[in-house]
């Protein structure tokens, strides 16, 4: 009778022990898995950091001081460009997260590139103030602007591009015709291949300061150089 | 000046040297407080050297080592924005660091302002390919402007002087060029009705009558009461309905040419 007893107990004691032995396993097991697991980092590397950093143990020579700061401020410019990245994500990521269409991983790791993205402006702020006083206070409205003029003339450049795909998709009709009107045309045509000129905006300055002032003088001269390479061009010009 | 940067200085805080944590060791006398050393010591272990060696001219150029070059693919690097903004500072000694952007040149706005009235005056006289020079001329010289400053000054006179050239090249008769150039006004100046109002004449011209209707669509989503656009919108919707109507009289005419002469001759 006691035997029977002993017998009827052990069925749930075992259970009991299988049960949550399970799941002590289970849970030591995962969060294992998960603590090995790194976060997977919002960024690529770096680049302008490493750059800058690379410049400063520049040892022989040293890296002149022009150099460092242009490397500081191209480094500035990378963050400003993530900060407007993680502004821009965070909130997204966040409702995705919220509803539950996105994993939690991404959004740590967003939390992590934006931590680590503080201390990084910081840094940035502190390297300058370092070089001048009082730069750190600017150095990243002066990184936006330079982006934003980045954009632009890398907008100018594509212009030539552009130009000759465009000339390409809109075969102009009128070049069929006869065009006899070459003598006063010629002149004027070359327009087109200065203003190539102009788009990649490495022209040096004096020579629009200069033609401000000779203001017709210029007119001949520019056409002469790049007459010949878009002649094909040029047929379409007149009109 | 105030900073000599000898490699293994002691009390220094950036690059990946041993002394990982201790920021704000030698900082200047200021309300900015110190970044958290924990994620500088992360910014640290994420360092990669990079292997530079230094240019003309007088060491302001940074060059890939390998095989001195200032953008390697094999390195993968690119150093011409950096070089040029190196050499900038290089040229003009003066300048300590790049100064605020609310800081202008004068010279300049004024230089590219007389080009753009001259090209404006040439423009009134019928002289388009000149003006066209001048504009294009004036689109150099403001895009000198150094980067620092202030990009919205830039942008608003790039945005002009590209619109009037658009004018004189349609006016001249390349319609392509005057095509390219209200695209570019357009990427300046999206909300701006004269970029849409520009290219929807150029592709009118250049007789793409439904991509011109798309383009002043778009504009007028963005300045409905625009009477010139309106009108410009009425003009493309009745030549498309006589063109609609032409090419039925022709599909009358002649019942069974192949499809394709259709749209050519059209």
């Amino acid at each position: 009778m006691f035997s029977v007893d002993f017998k009827s107990l052990l069925a749930p004691l075992l259970y009991v022990i299988i049960v949550f032995g399970g799941l002590y396993v289970f849970s030591t097991l995962y969060k294992r898995y998960y603590a090995n697991q790194i976060i997977e980092p919002y960024f690529p590397r770096h680049k302008e950091r490493d750059i800058y950093v690379s410049l400063l143990q520049h040892s022989d020579p040293p890296a002149p001081e022009q150099l460092l700061k242009a490397a500081l401020v191209r480094r500035a410019m990378t963050d400003v460009q993530r900060i407007i990245r993680i502004r821009e994500d965070k909130p997204v990521i966040q409702a995705l997260t919220q509803k539950g269409s996105l994993g939690d991983d991404l959004m740590t790791s967003v939390q992590a590139a934006e931590k680590e993205l503080e201390a990084e402006i910081l840094e940035v702020a502190q390297e300058a103030n370092s070089y001048v006083e009082g730069w750190g206070q600017i150095i990243f409205q002066t990184a936006t602007e330079m982006l934003q003029n980045e954009k632009m003339r890398g907008m100018l450049e594509q212009m030539q591009i552009s130009r000759a795909e465009k000339a390409k998709k809109y075969p102009v009709k009128h070049v069929v015709r006869p065009s006899p009107v070459t003598g006063s045309s010629a002149a004027s045509v070359p327009p087109t291949p200065s203003s190539a000129k102009s788009t990649n905006g490495l022209a040096p300055p004096t020579t629009g300061t200069e033609s401000v002032a000779s203001s017709d003088g210029e007119g001949p001269a520019t056409p002469s150089t790049p007459r010949t390479p878009k002649s094909a061009k040029k047929t379409k010009k007149r009109k | 000046m105030s900073h000599s940067h000898a490699p293994g200085q002691p009390g220094h805080t950036h690059g990946p040297q041993p002394q990982a944590g201790q920021p704000g060791v030698q900082q200047p006398a200021m309300v900015m407080r110190p970044p958290d050393p924990v994620m500088q010591a992360v910014i640290e272990d994420s360092f990669s050297q990079v292997n530079i060696a230094l240019g003309p001219p007088e060491n302001v150029s940074a060059l890939c080592s390998a095989h001195s070059l200032e953008k390697c693919n094999d390195c993968d690097v690119d150093f011409i924005n950096l070089n040029r903004l190196s050499k900038m500072l290089h040229l003009n000694p003066n300048l300590r660091c790049p100064p605020p952007p609310q800081i202008v040149s004068q010279k300049l706005s004024m230089a590219i302002n007389n080009t753009k009235e001259e090209g404006n005056a040439l423009f009134k006289a019928g002289q388009h390919d000149k003006a066209i020079q001048r504009y294009t001329m004036a689109i150099n010289v403001a895009a000198q402007r150094p980067p620092w400053e202030a990009s919205q000054l830039m942008r608003e006179e790039l945005s002009t002087i590209i619109s009037n050239r658009s004018a004189a090249y349609l006016e001249s008769g390349n319609y392509v060029g005057a095509l390219v150039d209200a695209e570019a006004v357009i990427t300046l100046k999206r909300g701006w009705s004269k970029g849409h109002f520009r290219k929807s004449k150029a592709l009118m011209k250049l007789e793409r009558y439904h991509e011109a209707k798309e383009a002043i669509e778009l504009g007028l989503s963005f300045e409905p009461s625009n009477v010139e656009m309106g009108q410009i919108l009425a003009d493309i919707e009745s030549t498309l309905k006589a063109r609609e109507v032409t090419r039925q009289v022709k599909r009358e005419n002649a019942p069974e040419p192949l499809p394709i002469p259709v749209p050519t001759a059209a």
